[in-house]
């Protein structure tokens, strides 16, 4: 067995010098400390990536994308086809696992200040990929055109709307039209399975690149220590093991959250009827929805909803750029604000989403 | 010749002051005048009810009642009238008759409504010269014979009034000038109905048009508030036929309305405002109303139930019933307290209809077809029963079940055309639906066990993935333990 | 002589965890592969029916004559007229909701549970029905005969 695959390495290796690769790959290392743990989210990030492709492509086999077929076919993956309930519902489960895996990661990075320099560009198409997260949740949720996601989108796409200049030629080209209907079930379902995987796969090449080129970001304590009181482990296979490992566990979760809380059918959208009521975005979206509600309804000549929306937007922009402003990090200074302003956000975001389900 | 006229005045005046009706030689120099050169409606006028009331002729007509010059008596500046024409006649009754104190003066204890009601009737509406109502007060009851209503010389007493209302309602030309679908031929029915023979025969009790259709409100059909829109006819029908007292010199039941209201048909008619469910006169008639004889009854359910009638008729049950004088359907559903048809109705239990004929020992045949009737369809509820709880089942535990769902729909389907197949009292035909239905819940009832059979199998698959990712995730973590511990 | 006798120890230890991590791993992606090659697998009932139903082709379907669809969750009437034409309805009937039928004999829609009849544009012509059938829209492709629901 290992005959077989050294030929094989051989065989490759003539063409391609992959001895080069490997021994690059070799001297890679993950720094040990208090705060590793938070090292594995990155990959399991990527696992859960790598889940929802596979599982979409399988829904893409029997999930028909027009209005008048969407939810029978869904019903028809959840009720005739084998196994169709538990990739519908790994799919869904893994989303929500995706998506807060995301934050973890986004926000252990943030307060480890390992956007700094030399790892801006790293920060930034990380930061571009959580919010086509984002993206991608709002657009996947429309898909089963049942009642709760129709009302998500048409509220979603309302205070898209909201944003002044830009806001409404934005909502109009995100809904394929002035309301919600089969066009923009079409144009989702386009963004979802084409455009949003193929953005990300560059910047999620880039993104891995990158790391690989540069290496796994160390602490700045770790700057005073000399190299042999440094604590690493080898990248390849420690690292990689363990964090196979974890993803052994994650997708064991993802199994038992499958069988006993199946994704939800619900009723297929009637345009004509009304929103139910409570209706509120999902758990990800909920404390930006949340938010917008105590706004006042006007602040000078503004409307409330617009302001609110822009400062969201503006923090967003701002948090994106974090490397080109916080010059102390770039330093290798420690920036008590930088921390300050992340626990303030993590504390917002958990409030205000305990605040909003509670509603 | 005036002396002569003076003479005979002279004559008259005395014998009218020997005459009861003192008041009347006083004033009414109308009367005395016209009565005299023996008008006939001064004639007719004498036995009239406003005559002995001591109402003067000016009182319609205007004038000088008190003056014996005709002239002067009747002139315009008197305020003399004349012959009414079109709506002032109504008027002229109407200054006296809408007014309650005007009543209590005379001590009338009549109603002063009539005129409110007539002009909201449909004989309130504008005649076809447009200039008039259709109807004035006088064309029902006469312009100067007026009697009460409780004289039977008045044209609306009971015994007149088919004749006063059908002077115009038989007559096809003059009704076809305002509504040429409405019948004419309510009169001729009505005389071949109890009520119609009974009133021939002078009897005032029974129903006539007035009865049903009201007197001076009466409005069409179709309208909600009439009297006889089909779902105030069993309230205005049992008037009279819930009446005990009223009812009790002709020994018929007046039990009717009372189980009507419980009945299906009561209820969907009464509750529910099916105007659909028949009313009293959906099987009785109208104004021939009759109790359906008894070979007749099939035919008249069969008007809405026109299946299970056919079915009836072309049953071994049909010559029987006839033979044996029993009411058609009525022998086993009953006439007015008509219940949903449960399936007890069937079979040879004690609560069973069939079984009232059908003895075991005496007709072994019939026994044995209902036995069997009601043990099929008993096996077809319990089999479809036994699928809606596996559909059920299924559902609680999240299962994807609707399409299976939707067929037990043609289980119901099938207990409903057995339950009206068994009037065809053939259990061939009768078995040949429950076994469609039975087809039916037992595919059901197999997809149900199969989804909760599945629900059972993606637990243990569950178990069995946990298991094996565990023991992988194990294994490597041991794997991992003995690496790191060589590096070192 | 310690280091000889380390070695053979060591190695079955090493096959033993590796003979198991293999044998995990193959009970790992047999669990994976399963499921995945059954959901691949065409499920027996072909297509989901949609708002769109195909009910049969239209050389199957004899002039004067209908036959009950399911549309979704409710029961359709397909009536091909003796001249050819295709009616869709909806088949509840609107007094009591049983199904109604096509009566070849009378040439129109009937109820079985009170007599109630519907010319086969659906109108409710005579007996308790208060409203007419509602409309289905009938489109043929080729030889198949397609129900869907009017827009």
């Amino acid at each position: 067995m290992k005959n077989f695959w050294k030929k094989l390495y051989d065989w490759v290796n003539e063409r391609v010098q992959l001895d080069d690769l490997v021994k690059f790959m070799g001297k890679k290392y993950v720094p040990v400390h208090r705060h590793s743990i938070w090292y594995y989210f990155g990959g399991v990030s990527l696992f859960f990536f790598v889940i929802q492709v596979v599982t979409g492509i399988l829904l893409l086999f029997y999930y028909k994308g027009s209005s008048d077929l969407a939810f029978e076919s869904v019903q028809f993956i959840m009720a005739k086809v084998q196994f169709g309930w538990l990739v519908r519902s790994i799919h869904a489960w893994s989303a929500n696992l995706f998506i807060l895996s995301v934050f973890v990661h986004m926000f252990s990075v943030y307060f480890e200040k390992a956007y700094r320099k030399p790892r801006e560009i790293t920060w930034v198409t990380g930061m571009l990929m959580f919010f086509m997260c984002l993206g991608f949740g709002f657009s996947g949720y429309l898909l089963p055109w049942n009642t709760l996601s129709f009302f998500a989108t048409k509220v979603g796409t309302d205070i898209t709307g909201a944003v002044p200049v830009i806001g409404e030629p934005l909502k109009i080209f995100i809904r394929g039209g002035e309301d919600v209907n089969g066009a923009t079930l079409s144009r989702l379902f386009g963004f979802h399975v084409a455009l949003f995987p193929g953005i990300f796969t560059i910047l999620l090449a880039v993104h891995l690149i990158l790391i690989q080129r540069q290496g796994i970001s160390e602490p700045m304590h770790f700057k005073e220590k000399n190299p042999s009181e440094k604590k690493t482990m080898p990248f390849f296979p420690n690292f990689i093991l363990r964090d196979l490992l974890l993803w052994l566990l994650v997708l064991n979760l993802l199994a038992v959250l499958a069988v006993f809380f199946p994704a939800d059918l619900g009723h297929k959208a009637d345009p004509f009827s009304s929103a139910p009521a409570g209706i509120k975005p999902e758990w990800y979206f909920l404390f930006m929805f949340q938010s917008l509600k105590y706004f006042p309804s006007h602040i000078f000549f503004a409307e409330g909803e617009t302001v609110g929306i822009l400062l969201f937007g503006a923090a967003g922009i701002l948090w994106l750029l974090v490397p080109f402003w916080d010059m102390k990090s770039s330093r290798g200074e420690r920036n008590r604000f930088i921390n300050y302003l992340g626990l303030f956000a993590v504390m917002f975001i958990i409030i205000l989403t305990f605040l909003g389900w509670r509603s | 010749m005036s002396k002569i006229l003076i003479i005979i005045l002279f004559i008259v005046q005395s014998g009218l002051l020997f005459s009861a009706d003192k008041n009347q030689l006083v004033k009414d120099q109308c009367y005395i005048c016209h009565e005299s050169v023996g008008s006939t409606e001064a004639d007719l006028y004498k036995k009239d009810i406003h005559f002995k009331m001591g109402i003067s002729c000016s009182a319609c007509h205007g004038g000088d009642d008190m003056s014996d010059d005709m002239d002067k008596a009747m002139s315009k500046a008197a305020g003399y009238k004349g012959v009414p024409k079109g709506n002032e006649i109504t008027q002229a009754c109407v200054k006296c008759h809408a007014s309650s104190e005007m009543m209590k003066k005379f001590g009338a204890k009549i109603p002063t409504n009539q005129f409110e009601l007539l002009k909201a009737s449909v004989h309130g509406r504008l005649a076809l010269d447009g200039t008039q109502r259709i109807v004035q007060c006088i064309t029902c009851h006469n312009a100067h014979g007026i009697v009460e209503v409780t004289n039977p010389a008045s044209p609306v007493y009971p015994t007149n009034i088919p004749g006063t209302c059908g002077k115009c309602h038989s007559n096809p030309a003059y009704m076809r000038s305002y509504n040429p679908s409405l019948p004419v031929d309510q009169l001729s029915k009505y005389r071949t109905s109890v009520h119609g023979m009974r009133n021939a025969k002078g009897d005032p009790k029974p129903a006539q048009c007035e009865s049903c259709h009201g007197s001076h409100g009466i409005l069409p059909v179709k309208d909600p508030r009439s009297s006889v829109y089909p779902t105030n006819v069993p309230a205005t029908c049992s008037h009279c036929h819930s009446n005990a007292e009223y009812m009790k010199s002709y020994n018929i039941p007046t039990d009717q309305f009372a189980k009507y209201s419980k009945s299906v048909h009561g209820i969907a008619l009464l509750q529910k405002h099916d105007v659909s469910a028949p009313a009293c006169n959906s099987c009785h008639g109208n104004h021939a109303a009759t109790p359906p004889g008894i070979e007749s009854i099939s035919k008249v359910c069969g008007s809405c139930h026109a299946l299970n009638a056919e079915l009836f008729s072309s049953s071994p049950h049909k010559k029987a019933f006839d033979n044996l004088k029993l009411p058609e359907c009525q022998t086993c559903h009953s006439n007015h307290l008509i219940i949903t048809a449960t399936d007890k109705l069937l079979g040879v239990s004690p609560d069973a209809v069939c079984s009232r004929c059908h003895l075991q020992n005496k007709s072994p045949k019939g026994y044995y077809v209902a036995k069997e009737m009601r043990h099929m369809i008993d096996s077809l509820e319990s089999s479809e029963k036994n699928a809606m709880n596996l559909i059920q089942t299924a559902e609680q535990k999240g299962m994807e079940i609707a399409e299976a769902k939707f067929k037990l729909k043609d289980a119901k389907q099938a207990r409903l055309e057995a339950k009206t197949m068994v009037h065809s009292f053939d259990e061939a035909k009768f078995n040949e639906v429950v076994d469609k239905g039975l087809k039916v819940t037992s595919a059901v009832k197999i997809e149900g066990a199969d989804a909760i059979h599945e629900f059972y199998f993606r637990r243990i698959g569950l178990g069995i993935s946990v298991a094996m990712i565990s023991f992988l995730a194990l294994v490597l973590y041991l794997y991992i333990r003995r690496i790191e511990r060589k590096r070192k | 002589m310690v280091f000889d006798l380390d070695k053979p120890v060591r190695k079955n230890r090493r096959d033993f965890l590796k003979y198991f991590l293999g044998a995990g791993l193959l009970g790992f992606l047999s669990s994976i592969f399963y499921p995945l090659f059954s959901y691949l697998k065409p499920p027996v009932q072909g297509e989901v029916e949609v708002t769109s139903v195909s009910a049969g082709k239209l050389s199957d379907f004899a002039k004067d004559s209908g036959k009950i669809i399911r549309f979704g969750k409710k029961p359709v009437i397909l009536i091909r007229s003796a001249n050819g034409e295709l009616r869709a309805l909806s088949a509840v009937c609107t007094h009591l909701g049983c199904t109604v039928q096509y009566r070849k004999d009378l040439e129109l829609i009937w109820c079985a549970c009170h007599n109630g009849k519907y010319d086969i544009n659906g109108r409710n012509i005579s007996g308790p029905p208060p409203r007419p059938l509602d409309p289905y829209t009938v489109i043929v492709k080729g030889d198949e005969i397609f129900i869907s629901k009017i827009s």
